[in-house]
This record gives structure tokens, C-alpha cells and sequence, in this order.
């Protein structure tokens, strides 16, 4: 095992995932890429270009083909499913488009889940100024159903941060939230970068989400074809309309038609 | 984890009501059987008669020893089907044995009270007193012939006194005794009223010479009473005979409890095995089903940090909670349920009044340990699937449509079928008995076959029949046909459990119906006398003779109903028999002889048997059939006719002389008379009638009536164990249908928000309903079809199988019923929503 530099947060090398069987299509191939600690990183694309499978390989829920992914040091390759998990519950948090709370129970509770399932107790102060960044401090009690998407995401975002992992994985974390609130969001994240020092891995569509970062990344058919220090929001788009031959298609009208779609699309 | 599984119930409570029902119910039918079986095991009668004997030797079973296999013999016993006796002989050969006091030899005899007629009594001689032992209240013991003793409960109930007169009835005829004194038994009331007569007179009125039903055996005081029971018990052993001692001795003197105990043991030992098996297969559905219901949740739990056991350990923990939780509701219901069919058994004669009904202390803790073993086992069958969720659909909204099914399972279910095909031309080609173990593998093979290819059958039906839908229901058609075509997997349950429900419980129920039919057509059609002497307490042979002397009669033929033993695969098996006094019996009853002559009955030691019954055992004409008379005596006698109908008439035909010594009473159960045409013997037949107690003068239509009411007694049990299955399995597809009905909120507002009226969603369920209960429908009323018109084809000769009309009733009603309670009304109830906030319904 190569000894990893003390600034990566995480390391993917030469990963490849290709799916299907008989004609496989490659969702990735051969990237290269490091993520540096204590910055944030905004992975942009047009659909089926491999940004949502690159974000799901780095954070070890799915396994790459061929190459491997480092986290902090550990190479996910050689870990059980079980201690895949335990990595994810102790390094990683996790910040999805949509659905990111367990219905039946409480914001508090939902915050609380790693810590409970990992059996460990979680710091209260810590907690306490997580819940307070969040600001849904008279919230604690209710229940997902009873919050407003903006709300629901910042109770995943005080999730993910409850255990002070390394890394934060973001999939369209403001993808079904109008811009004021994605805004409040995207500051939140910024600021667990800033001040907390953790890194922060974000998958969207959005120039506006991705000026936030402190680098762009632009994958097309699996492979990276644009990596650049925050390019500002008017440039981030260009480039974007440049790649980008198929039309544009906000992932959150896709889902509004599941009896036309009695078979699995992969998104991303 | 556990804590997590106690919110996940309480927060998600429809999606555990099917799992809970399922288990709840189960938790009842188990617990029923659990108590009967704990009622069979438990039971010891309180000695009572056999209070002061050490040891009692009598028989109730008889052990048939089956062939060798590799050096080993398995004895099987067989309950005898009259009460069995003992070699008189045996009695002096006990007597010997050291420390024994004396060997008393009982003889039960058959016996009514006119004073009492409501009372059962039994008789016995006064020598079995001391056996109890009984003390005389007043007067004294019998002393000569035409005396009796009578216990103080027939006394009281009669109004007897020593000195008085009273009628009593024995061997089919009224006498006048003197009653001579009451008596006591020191221990308590046993089931019947003692009467005593003198030993001689006992033995010459018991119609079994050289027999006596047990003995019992008294020990010299200060005797080794084990050495004396053990010496007893290896008597006993050599002659074939069973040996009682302690606390069993109350078995002895009751030998309906005894078959009781046992019937109950089987019957509620099998079904509680069966029911398990069914309860482990609807929990695993309904286990699997709410997993698949919540997906999302499991992979958004992976995802953020659950490993796959403690995802496992949520779905255990809530099952667990679950089956504590159904225990709770379900064993009260079915302490409840024991009360009632207990009941229900005694009425019916399947167990006596007298038998005690234990409270289940020992049932009810195994009967939750059970259910919850079989839960939590079929949980984590269930459980073991979510390991293939990944953490990813998480992320994304796109459900995984799971495939229809692997390689495996389409290769076995197309073996299966094939099979199955093949069963029936087996079962074309075969009769009787092997006819119907064929059919039953037919109707197993079939069941598995669909169970197999259900999401097949589910697609090709939803293909098939789209068009059809399209022209019927339009556009909600064009709907429906899709959604059956997306729903091919998650509907398999439905199927599965309607076939069976329909195939399975169909056949069952309506076999009993066929055959309880077969029975009575054949009888009907088969007795071509006209009037019947139905004797209450027995009827003497004479009575067929003064039958015969009455003018204008032509024939009449005394028939006594018994069960004998046959070989049955090694073991013995009961069928009804009947004795009948053969001179003339062509004329009063048509068997449908195909080989041989009944008048050949007329011989010594000779036997007919019915075309099943002879084809199982493979026995012809001419040739020697072994078999055992219902008190377990072996016989060996010369087959000598072969008829059809052996449904109305019983499978064997005895001589009467065959079985004298055989039954309880030695008497004719009826007499059947057939007189010329034109000629009136009613009045004279009304006249011997008087001359008999108890006994009616009928019309033998009249007379086949009472024998279909048996039968449907003898089939309560069978319909009542179909129906608790079926209901069962109606109760696994409805909680599907209702589950699946539910899910569908997001997908029914969507489709309004695009234009859909309500109207239109509700035909488009309705479309979908039909099609998916008409597909398993069919499919259950051909497999039911096939098997039940092959077995009536192969044991009754006729292609067409009865069904009443009230059965075509029930079974689709129950359909429309079923579609109506699970989907239409809660789809109904969700197009209710405003669609606009069931789109914020996440599931």
C-alpha cells in the first residue's frame, strides 16, 4: 500500500465501472483524480457523463471494475462490505438530492442515526453547535413529513456533519430547492470547509451550487475533460454549454412519470 | 437496533398490519392445535371401575408388524375400530403369577335401562366389582339369574330399589329383572352406569365366547406391585394384548378416550405441522413485501450507516415485536376457538362428552415460541434479500423493477408442469386407491408448478389479455394492461395464494361433497328394497326371519354395520364394512357385482369386496384375502364377489356368522325387506317393529337420508380444516392486494394530475382486478377440475364430478368479495385525496 499524502482526503486511481453485461457501457473510465482536505469540490456534467457514479465509487457505496479509491489513507478495495460501512460511518457523511431522512423518525433522531448505529455517543456540544448552524433548534422533535424541503435538507446536513467526518459526498444537494434556499444551503457547506476544515465533494448541475466550490470538475463519457480552480459562474456555464450536445434535463422533472418507466434509468 | 424497530412499528403501522394478521391468525389456528394435541398427550381418565386392580390387560390397538428393511421391522399400531378383547385363557395364566390375589375377567355388555333410558349404562359381572372396588349400599348382590345390581346413579335416576322390577334390554330383547341391590363405588362416577348381573348370566349374555374385553388383576397385600405389573405386562405382551398399571389403568376402562387421545394427537399434530408450514410461507411474503414497500429506507440506512446485519437485525427485531405482539391478541382467540371446536368434536361424536380439554398452560408458551421461531426463520429468509440493496437507491428515485425470476425457478416450474400433465394420464389409468394417491400428487404438483411460474403466468396473462382490456374498458384498459404488465412479480403472491386457495381447497371441499354424493346414489340406487326395520339397540337375527314370514315379503336381509382392518402399504387401514345374512341379499340390495356371486357369501369363511378396495390390495375372485375383524381377530377368507358399489355398501361384505363374536352386540343394525308389488306389509312390519325396542318400521328413502347426515358429520372435520386453509391463504392474497392497493397513492394523484378522471382510475383498477383475479381463478377451477373429475372418474366411474350449486356460489363470490374488500374499497378510499397532496405522499 502506497503511503498517501497527507493533503488528499481522498485518491481515486485509473477506476473504471463499467455496467451491463453482454454490451457494457462504461460509466467510467480510467480517472485519475485526487480531492484535496479542507476544500470543496464541485463535480459538474451532462446526464450519463459519470459524475454520479464517480461520487458513488469515492464514497464506497458502490465498487469500482478496475482501479481503487483511498480514503484518508485507507484503500477501500480490500475492505468487507461491513467495514465499508463502518468507514462510511465514521469518515464519511452523506448529503443526496432528495429523501435523505428516515421517515419514522424524529430530526433528532435522524441526526443522531450513525452515532446510534455505530453504538457510539455522539459529543453534545458538538451536536448542540451543529444543531444550532442549522438552526432547527425548536425543530428536534418533529418529524420529516412536517418540514419544508430546505428544512429537510438541513437536517441531512447537520447529519452529516454530527460525526465530523473527513469527507462530505453531495449528490444535487439543492436540486429540489428554489434559490434562495439553495443558497442558505451551499453556505452551510461552505462553511463546514471553512471553519471546520472538513472537504466537501459535491455532484451538480447547477453554476450557480458550483461557483461555491474551490474547484470545478467536468466529467463527459467517463472521463474528465475539464478540472479548473473556481472559474466564476458566467464561465462555469459556457463550458458546460459547450460539452453538453444532449438537451439539458432537470433531473427533478424525470421522476414524475414512473408508470412510463417500468425499468431502471441510471441517472448521471 | 431494537429501539429502532420499536419506532419503525409504531410509526409505520400499515405496512406491518399484514405481517401482524398474518402472524395473529396463525397464532389462533396453532394454538388450537397445540391444545388439542396437549389434550392428547395429557390425558389420563381417572381409574375408576379398575380403581383397586394393580394392573389391567386388554386391547385397543393392534401392532402390525411391517416388512424388513435392512435388518429392521417397523411395527405400526392401528386403533382398533370395535372394542378389542383378550383370550379368557390368559385369565388362569395371570392368576399364577406371583403375588396376585386373584385375576378377574370383565365383560362389558351391551345393555339399556327402560327406567332410565336416558342414562348410558353398561353391564358387567358382579365378579369386575371388586376390581372398583364396589360396596352394596342396600340389599345384596346379584345371586341368580334374572337378578341385577344397579350404582346408586342409575338407582337414583331409575328410581330402583332393591326388590323392585324393572325392564332391561339386552341382545337386542326386553326382560323383566328383579333388582337385588345398589351399589357404590368407592372412587367417583365413571363415563357410564354400572349394572351388575351374575357371572354366569354376564358370561352367557356377552357374544363373544372364549373373549372377555380385559382383566384386571389384584395383588396380594404386602406383594411387589411392580414386580406384579411387570410379570403382567410380559403376559400381556406375549398374547398381543396391551398392559395398563398405574395411572394409565383409566385408559383401560375407556377405550372411546383412548381413540380420542389418539385422533386428536394425529389430527391436531398434523395440522399444526401443515398450518406452520403455510403460516412460515405467508409471513415470509408479507415480511418480503413491506422490505420491498420501504427500500428507499433500508438503502438510505445502508448508505449513511448501517451494515447489512444490522439492517437484517431491524427487520428481526420489528418481526419479533411483531409475533410477541400477535401472540397477545391470537392466544386468548384461540383458547376461545379450542372452547368452541372442542365442543363442536364431542357433538359431532369425534371425541366423548367425558373427555377433558386441557387449558393449554403447556400449548399456549410453545405455540408463541413456535410462531415466533417460524417469523423470525421466514424474516430472515426475507431479510437475507436486503443484503442485494444497494446503498446507491439511495440516491436516485428510479425503482429497480425486479426481474421475473431466475433460470431455476422457469426450469423447475416447466419440469413441475410437465409432470403434472403426465400425472393425469397415471391417474386415467389407475383406480381405487392408487387413483386417488395419484390424483392428490396431481393436485401437490400442479399447485407448485403455478406457485413456480406465477410472474410468468402474471406477464403472459397481462400480454395476452391487454387487448381484451383495451375493448372493455377502454383507455382505464390500456392502463390496467400496463400496470399488470409492471406487476407481473409483485402480484405472484396473489396468484399463488388464490390457486391454491381455489385448486387446492376446492378440491378438498368438494371431494367430501363427491363422495358424501357418490355414497348416498350408490345406496339410493343400490338398495332395492323398499322398506328397512331400523333396530335403535340391536336386532336379533330372528328378526330378519320374522321378516321373511311375513306374507308378501320376498326377501329380507339383516345387515349389521361394522369397520374391519386391511392391508393398507404394510400397515392396516379401517374401512367400513357390513355383515349381512346373505340368503336372498341379491334380492333386497344390488351391489353391481362385476365378478363372482354374492349368494357365494352363503360359505364358510368367504368374503366380497368392493373394485376399489380390491384393486388396492390386488385381490380376484377365488383368491384368499387376509384381513383383521374391528376387535383386531385375524381372518383369512375366500373373496368370492367384486362389486362397483362399494361407496353406498362399504368396502367389504361379510357373512354375519363371520363376524358373530366380532362386534359389541352381535346384533343386526337393520334388516332390509323387500316385498312383492302391490302387496301392503306396512302394518305388519309396524308389528314386529313393536316386538323389537327401539326399532322403526321406514321407507329405505328415508333411510339413505340418515345415512348422507352421517356422512356430512364424518366430513365436518375435513371441510372445517379446508376451510381455515383456504381462509388462511384469502387472508395472505387479500393483505398483498391491500398492501399493494395503498402504495399506490403517489401514482393514482399523478395520473389525475395528468387528466385521468376518477372514474377512469377506478375502471382502470377495476380492469386490473379482473384481469388478475379471472387469470387465477381459471387457473384454480381447472387444476380443481382435472383432479376432482379424475378421482370421481377413478373411484366412482363417472367423468363429471358433483358440484353443488351453493359451492359455485361461494367460490366466486368469495373472488368478487375478496376484490372488492382489498382494492377497490382502499383505492376508492385514496381517489378520495386531493391529488395535488397525495403527490407529497412519499410511498
Amino acid at each position: 500500500m502506497s503511503v498517501p499524502l497527507p493533503t488528499d482526503a481522498v485518491r481515486v486511481e485509473r477506476v473504471t465501472k463499467t455496467y451491463g453485461g453482454e454490451q457494457p457501457v462504461a460509466a467510467l473510465a480510467e480517472v485519475d483524480v485526487q480531492f484535496a482536505r479542507g476544500t470543496m469540490t464541485a463535480v459538474m456534467g451532462p446526464s450519463g457523463s459519470g459524475k454520479s457514479t464517480l461520487l458513488h465509487c469515492a464514497a464506497g457505496l458502490d465498487r469500482p471494475t478496475s482501479g481503487r479509491v483511498v480514503v484518508g489513507g485507507t484503500d477501500l478495495s480490500t475492505l468487507s462490505e461491513k467495514q465499508l460501512t463502518e468507514l462510511r460511518r465514521d469518515r464519511i457523511g452523506f448529503i443526496f438530492q432528495a429523501f435523505n431522512l428516515v421517515g419514522a423518525l424524529t430530526v433528532e433522531q435522524n441526526i443522531l442515526l450513525p452515532s446510534r448505529l455505530s453504538g457510539r455517543r455522539p459529543d453534545p456540544a458538538w451536536l448542540a453547535e451543529v444543531i444550532g448552524r442549522v438552526g432547527l433548534g425548536q425543530r428536534l422533535a418533529h418529524r420529516p413529513a412536517e418540514l419544508s424541503g430546505g428544512q429537510q435538507q438541513r437536517v441531512a446536513i447537520a447529519r452529516a456533519l454530527a460525526t465530523r467526518p473527513e469527507v462530505i459526498f453531495c449528490d444535487e444537494p439543492t436540486g429540489a430547492l428554489d434559490t434562495q434556499t439553495a443558497a442558505e444551503v451551499l453556505a452551510l457547506l461552505r462553511a463546514a470547509v471553512d471553519q471546520a476544515g472538513q472537504t466537501v465533494i459535491m455532484v451538480t448541475h447547477d453554476p450557480v451550487a458550483a461557483s461555491y466550490a474551490n474547484r470545478v470538475m467536468v466529467l463527459a463519457d467517463g472521463r474528465i475533460v475539464r478540472d479548473m480552480p473556481q472559474p466564476g459562474v458566467q464561465r462555469i456555464a459556457e463550458q458546460l454549454a459547450m460539452l453538453d450536445r444532449r438537451p439539458q434535463q432537470p433531473p427533478g422533472q424525470q421522476q414524475q412519470q414512473p408508470w412510463r418507466q417500468p425499468f431502471a434509468t441510471r441517472e448521471g | 437496533m431494537l429501539g429502532l424497530a420499536a419506532q419503525m412499528l409504531r410509526h409505520r403501522k400499515g405496512t406491518f398490519v399484514a405481517t401482524f394478521l398474518a402472524l395473529a391468525a396463525g397464532v389462533v389456528v396453532l394454538t388450537v392445535c397445540g391444545v388439542l394435541v396437549e389434550s392428547g398427550l395429557r390425558y389420563q381418565g381417572e381409574p375408576q371401575r379398575y380403581r383397586a386392580a394393580t394392573a389391567v390387560i386388554a386391547e385397543h390397538g393392534l401392532a402390525i408388524q411391517g416388512p424388513e428393511h435392512f435388518g429392521e421391522r417397523e411395527t405400526s399400531t392401528v386403533m382398533l375400530p370395535e372394542p378389542g378383547t383378550v383370550a379368557e385363557s390368559l385369565v388362569g395364566e395371570v392368576a399364577a403369577v406371583r403375588g396376585v390375589a386373584s385375576a378377574v375377567p370383565d365383560r362389558t355388555i351391551a345393555v339399556a335401562a327402560a327406567a332410565a333410558p336416558k342414562v348410558p349404562v353398561a353391564g358387567h359381572g358382579w365378579a369386575s366389582a371388586a376390581l372398583a372396588p364396589y360396596t352394596v349400599l342396600s340389599g345384596t348382590a346379584p345371586r341368580a339369574e334374572g337378578e341385577i345390581a344397579v350404582d346408586e346413579r342409575l338407582a337414583a335416576a331409575g328410581g330402583l330399589r332393591p326388590g323392585g322390577t324393572t325392564a332391561i334390554l339386552t341382545g337386542g330383547t326386553v326382560r323383566q329383572v328383579r333388582v337385588s341391590g345398589v351399589v357404590k363405588a368407592s372412587g367417583g362416577q365413571g363415563a357410564q352406569a354400572a349394572l351388575f348381573f351374575t357371572d354366569a348370566e354376564a358370561a352367557r349374555l356377552y357374544p363373544r365366547p372364549g373373549r372377555v374385553d380385559a382383566i384386571g388383576v389384584i395383588a396380594k397385600k404386602g406383594a411387589d406391585e411392580d414386580a406384579v405389573a411387570a410379570a403382567v405386562r410380559r403376559i400381556a405382551d406375549a398374547a398381543g394384548a396391551n398392559a395398563y398399571s398405574g395411572a394409565e389403568r383409566g385408559l383401560a376402562e375407556r377405550p372411546a378416550e383412548v381413540a380420542a387421545k389418539s385422533f386428536l394427537l394425529e389430527a391436531g399434530g398434523a395440522f399444526g405441522g401443515y398450518a406452520a408450514l403455510i403460516i412460515g410461507f405467508v409471513v415470509a411474503a408479507t415480511v418480503g413485501l413491506s422490505v420491498r414497500h420501504r427500500r428507499r429506507d433500508f438503502a438510505l440506512l445502508r448508505a449513511i450507516a448501517a451494515t447489512p446485519g444490522q439492517v437484517r437485525t431491524l427487520i428481526l427485531g420489528e418481526v419479533g415485536m411483531l409475533s410477541l405482539l400477535a401472540a397477545v391478541a391470537g392466544v386468548p382467540l384461540g383458547l376461545l376457538a379450542v372452547r368452541w371446536i372442542s365442543g363442536e368434536l364431542a357433538d359431532r361424536g369425534f371425541v366423548p362428552e367425558t373427555f377433558t380439554v386441557s387449558a393449554g398452560l403447556l400449548a399456549a408458551p410453545v405455540v408463541i415460541a413456535a410462531v415466533a421461531a417460524v417469523a423470525l426463520l421466514s424474516a430472515w429468509i426475507a431479510a437475507r434479500r436486503t443484503t442485494r440493496i444497494r446503498p446507491t437507491e439511495a440516491l436516485g428515485e428510479a425503482a429497480v423493477e425486479a426481474t421475473l425470476g431466475g433460470r431455476v425457478r422457469v426450469v423447475s416450474g416447466l419440469v413441475l408442469l410437465g409432470a403434472a400433465f403426465v400425472l393425469i394420464i397415471v391417474t386415467g389409468g389407475a383406480r381405487g386407491q392408487t387413483a386417488m394417491g395419484a390424483a392428490m400428487g396431481m393436485l401437490y404438483t400442479f399447485v407448485l408448478a403455478i406457485a413456480l411460474l406465477a410472474p410468468w403466468i402474471n406477464r403472459a396473462a397481462a400480454v395476452a389479455l391487454a387487448p381484451v382490456l383495451r375493448a372493455v374498458f377502454g383507455d382505464s384498459g390500456y392502463l390496467a394492461a400496463a400496470n399488470l404488465r409492471a406487476n407481473a412479480r409483485g402480484m405472484v403472491a396473489v396468484l399463488t395464494a388464490l390457486v391454491l386457495s381455489v385448486g387446492f381447497g376446492g378440491t378438498i371441499w368438494f371431494l367430501q361433497d363427491n363422495l358424501q354424493h357418490q355414497a348416498v346414489v350408490q345406496s339410493e340406487d343400490g338398495t332395492i328394497a323398499q322398506h328397512a326395520l331400523v333396530g335403535g339397540a340391536g336386532l336379533p337375527a330372528a328378526a330378519t326371519e320374522q321378516a321373511r314370514r311375513i306374507p308378501g315379503v320376498v326377501a329380507a336381509t339383516g345387515v349389521r354395520r361394522t369397520s374391519v382392518l386391511v392391508p393398507m402399504m404394510g400397515e392396516a387401514m379401517a374401512v367400513v364394512g357390513q355383515g349381512i345374512d346373505p340368503q336372498g341379499a341379491s334380492r333386497t340390495m344390488d351391489l353391481k357385482v362385476t365378478s363372482g356371486k354374492l349368494e357365494d357369501l352363503a360359505g364358510d369363511n368367504t368374503v366380497a369386496v368392493s373394485s376399489s378396495q380390491a384393486d388396492s390390495a390386488k385381490w380376484k375372485v377365488g383368491e384368499t384375502a387376509a384381513l383383521w375383524l374391528g376387535d383386531g381377530t385375524p381372518v383369512k377368507l375366500k373373496v368370492v364377489a367384486i362389486y362397483d358399489r362399494g361407496f353406498g355398501f362399504g368396502d367389504v361384505t361379510l357373512n354375519s356368522r363371520t363376524l358373530a363374536g366380532h362386534t359389541v352386540t352381535g346384533l343386526d343394525d337393520h334388516v332390509l325387506i323387500r316385498s312383492e308389488p302391490g302387496t301392503d306389509v306396512g302394518p305388519a312390519l309396524a308389528k314386529l317393529a313393536e316386538a323389537y325396542p327401539g326399532s322403526t318400521a321406514t321407507g329405505t328413502g328415508q333411510f339413505t337420508g340418515e345415512l348422507a347426515k352421517d356422512l356430512a358429520i364424518s366430513s365436518w372435520l375435513n371441510k372445517l380444516l379446508v376451510a381455515v386453509l383456504i381462509g388462511y391463504a384469502v387472508l395472505a392474497a387479500a393483505n398483498t392486494l391491500i398492501m399493494a392497493a395503498l402504495a399506490r397513492a403517489r401514482e393514482l394523484s399523478l395520473l389525475r394530475l395528468v387528466g385521468v378522471t376518477r372514474r377512469q382510475a377506478k375502471r382502470m383498477a377495476n380492469a386490473e382486478q379482473a384481469a388478475l383475479l379471472g387469470v387465477a381463478l381459471t387457473i384454480g377451477v381447472a387444476i380443481a377440475a382435472v383432479t376432482l373429475s379424475s378421482i370421481v372418474n377413478a373411484v366412482a366411474g363417472q367423468p363429471v364430478p358433483y358440484v353443488p350449486a351453493l359451492g359455485w356460489v361461494v367460490v366466486l363470490g368469495g373472488t368478487v368479495a375478496l376484490a372488492l374488500v382489498s382494492t377497490t374499497i382502499p383505492i376508492g378510499r385514496l381517489l378520495r385525496t386531493p391529488p395535488v397532496e397525495g403527490m407529497g405522499i412519499r410511498e
